[in-house]
């Protein structure tokens, strides 16, 4: 199990990233077999990246793309080969422009900055680099794949069957007189399936991935550039390295450009980097990261006020947008899991088949048979051994699911990924909420020198202390004023903590505390009439209001201030303490850094809060506070105490992570220690060196189970360092990654065999969506880009529903297996009569038409209801799915359908059929060898058991009935089969039969059997004929025998678990 | 307050009553006497299959067992096989052994239900004449004229109702003469019902043969004959099965 943790940006209360990769792998390896389960509920949780919401207190301070310098050549990449040219996309923007002066960058593009190029010099780049735009990958035409649905999976032994019987057909229309239309029909049928299916698939899958479309509609039609010295708007696509454009707000960059002048430019890269501020630009250098310096601007980004003038660096695929476009369009995505498992099964199905076809071709052949019938039993043994229904029935499973989730707020868009999060065994993420609550909640406070638990249940029954205490009633009304959030209008009957607030996440969790304590604060805010207020800036780092006192008689201002607890500390000079002022000492200062770094250290987001009275001869009643300009004291305040804020975790997830501030690496190791990420007694390499007091270097990297890798070594890392640390660690924290970063972390975790879930919302994050087993993008926050290139859509962006996707998941892939089981069962009854008719020569038991009556008739909705089965246990608790070991089919499977209640059941249809027989003259010891006779048309005296004589036609009726009488009982069967298969583990009767569409496929495959026995007409279209009564009850012992066989099965599995039964025998 | 309480005595119905109801000791939907009966459905008679719906209309069969009789009446081993299937066939019906048998009332069943040994009526093979095989051992196959034998399916209990008889036509545009042996080719009622192979192990089934009396014109030319079994209650015109109560094949007759 491996944790990484990352967290990037700088400051308190910022917002931090960090990565959580928490995998779970099973590696092949005894040595690094050390799985260990601490999130029981969340064990799908690996990589996680968190972004704290945005606050009022928060720097929005996003993704930072580390870059190097060292490739300086911005030539232009020639085609050598795919593989390269990708894995020169996932190396860092080489981009050197922004350190070179205006001048050098001039000369380097044979530009004037003034002029700007000239028309020829245009041209000529224009054809040298080609046009401005981004450039399409190669697409796989329709038609190829329409064609890869029709002669995939169990087609090509379909096609081969039906081919056979157009074969067969011919043979017959040439040497008979009169040749049956059976194998023509049964031709015809066959390829109907193969396109009907093939289509259905087809229409499954053109999920036609328009994320090229979306890239392209980031950019911008028209550019304004400087040629010769004129100004002409021109198409876009003809901007060309050198050229100088002119940007102004509300236009879109029409290529990477370095700032060579700017007026209050500001520009919105959110849509590359998803940072939300709008950030200025100026000519000068200020950073070596080309992403994080303020002269270059971005193609496709905006330009949201002010006017710049730069020259053209990149253009089209060169750009950033276009390197992350190339990049995630050109991604090879692998299979989804559940594609391998069930391509893993129909290679078991298809060996089985072909084996059983190719030795009873051969064995026919030996034993005398003609070339025509030994295809005729080839034919059948095809028909019979491959599910024809199945992965119709797979689809459906996984379409009724992915419903299922949409109405969770949780869109698929490709059907597969339905299962691969109850698969995944990591989670990368940038977002909080996946393992908390989203919900801020104030959780504990420092006044009086002392921390204090806060009290956040309705009742307040859970006071942990006096709340009469003067400063409490301090820190309460400085917590309640200052604050800009209130309680929407409406909802006074619900309970405090269910109402929802108009306000950022930390303002709504101090309303609440407030509101619950001390009651009403719209009253009290009343009583203190706000009369000057400076919101929150990121240079000030804090929040401030003057009010009115309560007491009419008391002209004072009150001055309320919250925020960053150092930066509140600094301008105060006093403490209440117990109520009462005391000057800050140094004791005190102590104190208060000690409880700041506590409850920092728990992973909270603290807040500091103080007052003042101000003065009434300074501020007599009606002055103006002027807050633009300030006119009034901000210091020599009062520090009143502390408040800190937990985002809880989740219900379901038990030892719930809780994601707090902390923007160093060193804060994000904390707060993995502090949240069980990095369990307790693990250590870095760092840990130990500091306790055993040796250099860092002298530790053996071993010892350390816990690992954080800062984002800048990472790029540094050979791709087998990097799966040394992934392997050696079993939890690690990486620290500030770039989005090829977050590529390289996927493709790291992938390569070790991890199932990776990523989730983003950025035009940055698609490369890594795109690789990811499966990428979660968001609904509403999420750009285009990143939506085409997920699988899967929160619509509301809310995390929970990642919590639904992995249960909707597991649940799923659980009950594909009962599925499956339930259909690859009734194959054994299917294939046996084949088997005897050729061995022992009796008539033929149970012909093709009927086979497939089973396979695309009766045998659909059991097969399909059992997708609406619950779960048998909690789900949540189990390990991910090691795609290693846990098939969807394994060889248990195969054994308990195919070698025990498929036999169980293929002697229930014998018994039918030999009952039948028998009850019209022919006793079994005379059908064995009787074939031959049986099937000669010429034949039209053929002498039963009793000496009556039979006409061709009159046995034929009597096979037929048996046909319908051998279907009928694999029905019957079946009824037992979708009945155990309803569980795995524990008895039917423990589960119940709650499964309502399960009770209703009962009934429908029994009156769908009735009607194909009884309906008029049948006998000529399906040759089925009415059974008696009687006959329907042959199979009746056989299939109580599966349902007590496998009760019995399941009760010594429960009572012996890991025993021989369930090794055996537990699929 | 009795009547509260034995209700709440009385288990709840429920799902798993399909399996086993303790109200009824009903196993799987039937009692213990209902499964035995059950059970003792599936043993059968050892002289009447349970069913014979299907052979309740029984087919025609003819001998030489060919659909097509093609033969060179001047080369013995053209015909061989034929007429040594008609041998074979006829071998049961030699009049040594049919002598055994008892004379049967003509034109009435021969019930014996409740007779422990069931007698068996005569058909001597010189009731065939001509078609005996005895005086012509090739049934007219050197002359040209061959003899096909018709047989009716045995079917236990049968009891045509009426006079069958079989009556052939040629179809073609120029009548055929044919000759049957015995004369009118009824099937008499005498031969029925059968019993079956254990009681009545030693049962013949009337034969009707059919002497097609080709002419010089009707050599080297296919004749396809078709024969019905008539004046009875038993179908002959099945239109799936062609040979329900008739019977076509062709005769081609070289020189």
């Amino acid at each position: 199990m491996i944790y990484k943790i990352q967290a990037t940006s700088q400051g308190h209360f910022t917002r931090v990233q960090h990565y959580l990769l928490y995998s779970a792998r099973q590696k092949p390896h005894g040595e690094f077999n050390k799985a260990r389960w601490l999130y029981f509920g969340c064990s799908q949780l690996l990589v996680h990246t968190v972004r704290m919401p945005d606050s009022t207190y928060g720097r929005s301070d996003s993704y930072r793309v580390a870059t190097t310098q060292d490739k300086a050549d911005r030539s232009p990449k020639k085609k050598k080969g795919g593989t390269k040219d990708m894995d020169d996309l996932k190396k860092e923007v080489p981009i050197t422009e922004h350190k070179m002066s205006i001048e050098e960058v001039c000369r380097k593009f044979n530009t004037d900055i003034v002029q700007g190029l000239t028309n020829a010099k245009a041209a000529e780049y224009l054809i040298r680099d080609g046009p401005n735009a981004l450039t399409p990958p190669p697409t796989t035409p329709e038609w190829v794949k329409f064609c890869r649905q029709l002669f995939g999976g169990f087609s090509i032994l379909l096609w081969t069957g039906a081919i056979l019987c157009f074969l067969a057909y011919a043979i017959q229309a040439a040497t008979e007189d009169e040749p049956a239309g059976d194998n023509l029909y049964l031709g015809i049928v066959l390829t109907a399936v193969v396109v009907i299916t093939g289509c259905f698939s087809y229409f499954q899958e053109a999920k036609s991935s328009k994320i090229m479309e979306s890239f392209k509609n980031m950019v911008p039609q028209q550019a304004l550039v400087i040629r010769e010295g004129e100004k002409v708007t021109i198409n876009a696509e003809e901007v060309v390295g050198g050229d100088l454009i002119e940007v102004k707000g509300g236009d879109r960059i029409p290529a990477d450009i370095r700032v060579v002048s700017a007026h209050g430019c500001k520009v919105d890269n959110s849509s590359l980097t998803g940072e939300s501020e709008p950030q200025s630009r100026s000519p000068d250098c200020t950073h070596d990261n080309p992403l994080e310096t303020r002269n270059v601007a971005f193609f496709s980004t905006n330009c949201v006020e002010g006017t710049a003038r730069g020259i053209v660096i990149c253009t089209g695929d060169r750009t950033v947008m276009g390197r992350i476009a190339t990049l995630t369009s050109g991604l090879e995505t692998g299979k989804t899991p559940i594609a391998k498992e069930i391509e893993h099964f129909i290679h078991i199905i298809t060996g089985v088949a072909v084996f059983l076809g190719v030795t009873f071709f051969i064995l026919a052949i030996i034993l005398g048979y003609s070339w025509l019938e030994a295809v005729i039993f080839l034919i059948g043994i095809i028909v019979a051994n491959v599910p024809e229904g199945l992965l119709a029935t797979v689809t459906v499973c996984l379409t009724l699911t992915a419903k299922r989730m949409a109405k969770k707020n949780c869109l698929v868009k490709n059907l597969e990924a339905v299962e691969t999060l109850g698969s995944t065994s990591t989670i990368c993420s940038d977002k909080t909420g996946t393992l908390t609550q989203n919900r801020m909640t104030v959780a504990h406070m420092w006044f009086d020198n002392q921390i204090h638990e806060a009290d956040t249940t309705e009742d307040q029954s859970g006071a942990s202390f006096d709340k009469s205490s003067v400063t409490w009633l301090s820190l309460a009304r400085v917590a309640g004023l200052c604050n800009r959030a209130q309680f929407k209008a409406g909802q006074d009957s619900l309970p405090i903590l269910k109402r929802d607030v108009a306000g950022d996440a930390s303002e709504s969790a101090l309303l609440k505390c407030i509101e619950l304590s001390c009651g009403s604060v719209r009253a009290m805010r009343d009583r203190n009439k706000k009369v000057a207020e400076i919101p929150f800036n990121s240079t000030n780092k804090y929040q401030l209001s003057v009010h009115e006192t309560e007491d009419p008689n008391d002209n004072r201002y009150l001055l309320v201030m919250k925020g960053a607890p150092e930066r509140i500390l600094d301008r105060c000079t006093t403490i209440l303490v117990q109520g009462k002022e005391q000057p800050m000492d140094e004791e005190l200062k102590e104190a208060f850094q000690n409880a700041y770094m506590e409850l920092g250290g728990l992973g909270e987001r603290v807040l500091g809060f103080c007052h003042v009275l101000l003065p009434e001869d300074q501020y007599p009643k009606g002055f103006a506070f002027d807050t633009e300009d300030v006119n009034f004291q901000t210091d020599n305040l009062c520090f009143v105490g502390l408040m800190s804020m937990i985002d809880p975790p989740r219900a379901a997830v038990p030892d719930a992570v809780i994601m707090v501030t902390g923007d160093h690496p060193i804060t994000a190791k904390a707060i993995a220690k502090g949240v069980g990420i990095i369990s307790e007694g693990n250590e870095t390499v760092e840990d130990i060196a500091a306790r055993l007091n040796i250099p860092v270097s002298q530790v053996n990297p071993r010892d350390a189970k816990a690992c954080v890798v800062h984002g800048t070594d990472l790029k540094d890392l050979s791709q087998d360092q990097m799966d040394d640390i992934l392997r050696n660690h079993t939890e690690i924290v990486f620290a500030r990654t770039s989005p090829q970063q977050k590529l390289i972390i996927v493709e790291g975790c992938q390569r070790l065999g991890a199932i990776v879930a990523v989730t983003g919302d950025g035009v940055n994050d698609s490369p890594a969506l795109k690789k990811a087993d499966i990428g979660v993008a968001m609904g509403i926050s999420g750009s285009d880009v990143s939506k085409q290139a997920a699988d899967m859509i929160l619509l509301d962006d809310n995390f929970a529903s990642i919590v639904t996707g992995v249960e909707e998941g597991r649940l799923i892939f659980d009950n594909l297996k009962k599925s499956i089981a339930y259909t690859l069962t009734s194959n054994i009854p299917e294939i046996t009569p084949f088997l005897f008719f050729i061995i022992v020569n009796i008539p033929l038991p149970l012909g093709t038409i009927t086979i497939l009556c089973i396979d695309l008739g009766t045998d659909m909705v059991p097969a399909i209801s059992l997708a609406y089965e619950t779960a048998e246990s909690d789900i949540m608790k189990r390990q991910p799915r090691n795609p290693a070991r846990d098939k969807l089919v394994n060889e248990r499977l195969i054994s308990i359908a195919y070698g025990q209640i498929g036999m169980i059941q293929a002697l229930g249809g014998f018994f039918a059929y030999f009952v039948i027989l028998a009850e019209n003259g022919f006793l079994p010891s005379r059908l064995v060898g009787i074939r031959l006779n049986w099937d000669d048309r010429s034949t039209n005296d053929l002498e039963d058991s009793y000496g009556q004589q039979w006409t061709y036609e009159q046995r034929k009726i009597v096979e037929f009935t048996c046909h319908t009488a051998f279907f009928v009982s694999i029905v019957v069967v079946q009824w037992a089969d979708v009945i155990i298969c309803k569980t795995r583990r524990n008895s039917v009767f423990q589960q119940g039969m709650r499964n309502k569409i399960l009770i209703f496929g009962l009934f429908e495959e029994t009156a769908l059997a009735a009607f194909l026995s009884y309906c008029p007409g049948m006998d000529v279209a399906l040759r089925m004929y009415p059974l008696k009564p009687s006959w329907w009850f042959c199979a009746f012992p056989y299939s109580f025998l599966i349902f007590v066989y496998d009760e019995i099965r399941k009760l010594l599995l429960r009572r012996n678990p890991g025993g021989w039964v369930e090794r055996e025998t537990y699929y | 307050t009795e009547l509260t309480e034995n209700k709440k005595e009385e288990p709840k119905e429920s799902w798993k009553d399909c399996i086993y109801n303790p109200r009824t000791g009903e196993f799987m939907g039937r009692t213990a006497s209902s499964w035995g009966e059950t059970v003792s459905m599936f043993t059968l008679d050892d002289n009447v299959p349970r069913y014979q719906d299907r052979v309740a209309n029984p087919g025609l069969v003819i001998r030489p067992h060919a659909a097509e009789i093609s033969f060179n009446r001047s080369d013995p081993t053209n015909y061989n096989q034929y007429i040594q299937n008609l041998h074979n066939l006829l071998q049961r019906y030699n009049d040594s052994i049919q002598e055994r048998n008892d004379l049967c009332m003509v034109g009435e069943y021969t019930e014996q239900d409740n007779e422990p040994i069931k007698k068996v009526c005569q058909f001597k093979r010189s009731m065939l004449r001509q078609c005996s095989g005895l005086r012509d051992s090739s049934f007219g196959f050197a002359e040209g004229k061959p003899c096909i034998i018709i047989k009716m399916n045995r079917v236990i209990g049968l009891k045509p109702q009426g006079d069958p008889y079989i009556n052939c036509t040629a179809k073609g545009d120029s009548p055929l003469r044919m000759q049957y042996y015995p004369s009118e080719a009824r099937l008499d009622k005498m031969f029925f019902p059968y019993y079956g192979n254990k009681a009545h192990a030693d049962y013949v089934q009337p034969l009707v043969a059919v002497q097609l009396l080709l002419s010089r014109e009707d050599l080297n030319v296919e004749q396809t004959v078709e024969c019905k079994l008539e004046g009875t209650n038993l179908r002959n015109d099945d239109d799936r099965d062609k040979f329900m109560g008739r019977v076509v094949f062709r005769v081609k007759v070289s020189e």
